[in-house]
């Protein structure tokens, strides 16, 4: 399992039950699921109308997202379920969740099999829809730009401090320690991770870690985004848009720089998103499984070290775990231990 | 096993064969005592004392023998040539002592400068055999190195792969 899903399993799984019930009909139904950065979501049947299942998600970037047109484009997303999915209005929304849809089952029964199964998958990539608004709104902004500076001289001067003054998109996924950053320009998309390691053993598998990212591109996969990595100083593109603590041992920058052959309209986008929004689960995951390995593999070491002691140990014993010597002679006749 | 490693190995067998000459003596500064000589501090008699012994194979790898009339303290500093090495030998350092009950002869914290410890006493010596415990040690500390670079090795072996399972889908 080297990669991580992109949708939530339990989502997912807990809508295929309903959707295809195996036994009688409604009943009802209250569950929530959390997934990677804080995110919750509530899965339940709306009281005394058990066809309606409400599903609502809490990000705790919702704010950030906001800004860079979260709601639209879900909207824009679900909208091609339109007859069973209904988005709720703000004023609607489940308290302490900040998007709302209604699944209308009764609605969805006389569709065919496929169709269900496609707008259970696209509930279950809810997360990843949300996070991709902003990634999309940098990638539109860069075509804007590539068409802008498609003949202009871009190494000039006037233009380069254009470039440079763009405005950066910030998604606080983490709290304002751990952060996104987009910036778009007219040939590339940068995209910055920062991210704290809880603690030393983390750190340096992490500087392994990235070190290898960094020389991947190099090595064999030369059709890569561009990846480097500084410790504790912010890259240049971002110094003046990053929060929270600046000087902090533990933190690191991860800049992808994505190139146009990245950023192809169609699927390829649509891949390079989700592939890039699951950078740091897929990477703390990783740093988290090599603990594992290396914990099981010192507990194997430690065991093998104990059997080398035990060798020490004469065999046999007497009560008080003495050694006796009970070695006999050719004939059959002990040795005399001379111990009284 | 490589060509400086062999003679620093068999100058500590023989050192240790030694030095670990353990005989039963009763504390005589607390009536009824026995505790390790080596370990008490220095207010007492230093004719119990023997002169302490370091075998270095560099400055990063050495071994320091601390023999005494009823105990034999081993210290023993691990070879850590960058930061994941430092970590790896903390950890595993760490993951022996605190099993250091199972291991009977392991001190539970090291000597300062070193990573690990061992205290041999005239008791384990008259239960378990004097060859085996000296054949134990070597063979922990070769090892040790040879678990601390594979397991070096296979994290940059991981970092490999799951760099380019990751960089690889982008295309």
């Amino acid at each position: 399992m080297l990669q991580i899903e992109q949708n939530n399993l339990l989502i997912q799984k807990t809508l295929n039950e309903r959707v295809f019930p195996d036994g009688e009909g409604h009943k009802s139904l209250d569950r929530i699921i959390t997934d990677f950065d804080f995110t919750t979501y509530h899965i339940s049947t709306l009281p005394d109308q058990k066809q309606l299942i409400l599903v609502s998600i809490y990000l705790k970037c919702w704010d950030d997202l906001v800004k860079y047109g979260v709601v639209e484009y879900l909207n824009g997303k679900y909208a091609k379920y339109a007859d069973v999915l209904s988005v709720l209005s703000s004023k609607d929304i489940e308290s302490s969740y900040n998007y709302s849809l209604v699944l209308d089952l009764s609605q969805l029964e006389s569709k065919d099999d496929e169709y269900k199964t496609e707008v259970i998958d696209s509930l279950s990539f809810l997360k990843r829809h949300a996070m991709a608004a902003p990634f999309e709104q940098a990638f539109a902004r860069y075509d804007e730009l590539a068409k802008t500076y498609a003949n202009a001289n871009t190494y000039s001067e006037e233009v380069q401090a254009e470039l440079q003054n763009e405005k950066v998109l910030v998604i606080k996924y983490r709290g304002s320690d751990e952060c996104i950053y987009i910036k778009p320009s007219f040939d590339r998309v940068t995209v910055i991770f920062s991210t704290m390691f809880q603690d030393e053993t983390d750190k340096i598998f992490g500087k392994v870690f990235l070190q290898e990212f960094v020389d991947a591109r190099k090595r064999s996969v030369q059709t890569a985004p561009q990846v480097l990595y500084s410790h504790k100083e912010a890259p240049l593109d971002i110094q003046n848009v990053v929060q929270g603590s600046k000087d902090d041992e533990n933190k690191g920058y991860v800049t992808f720089v994505l190139f146009p052959r990245h950023l192809v309209k169609g699927d390829r986008r649509d891949n390079c998103i989700s592939h890039i929004q699951f950078f740091r689960n897929y990477f703390h995951y990783h740093i988290k499984c090599s603990k594992a390995y290396m914990h099981s593999r010192m507990r194997f070491r430690v065991k093998e070290f104990l059997k080398i002691l035990n060798r020490a140990k004469p065999e046999n014993l007497d009560d008080e775990g003495k050694a006796i010597e009970n070695r006999k002679t050719a004939s059959g006749r002990r040795f005399d231990s001379g111990r009284a | 096993m490589s060509q400086s490693l062999k003679p620093y190995l068999t100058a500590v067998r023989s050192s240790l064969t030694a030095a670990i000459c353990l005989e039963d003596f009763s504390s005589q500064l607390v009536e009824r005592h026995n505790r390790p000589e080596i370990e008490v501090d220095n207010t007492h008699n230093p004719e119990l004392i023997l002169n302490p012994m370091v075998i270095a194979r560099n400055e990063n790898e050495k071994i320091l023998i601390e023999p005494s009339i009823n105990s034999v303290r081993v210290s023993i500093k691990i070879k850590q040539a960058d930061e994941i090495e430092q970590i790896l030998v903390h950890k595993f350092t760490r993951f022996l002592t605190s099993r250091a009950e199972n291991f009977f002869i392991l001190r539970r914290v090291p000597i300062k400068g070193y990573d690990i410890s061992f205290l041999i006493t005239n008791f384990h010596t008259e239960q378990m055999l004097k060859d085996k415990l000296v054949d134990f040690i070597i063979e922990f500390m070769e090892d040790v190195d040879k678990e601390i670079s594979e397991m070096k090795l296979f994290l940059n072996a991981r970092a490999r792969v799951i760099a380019e399972a990751y960089l690889t889908p982008f295309d």
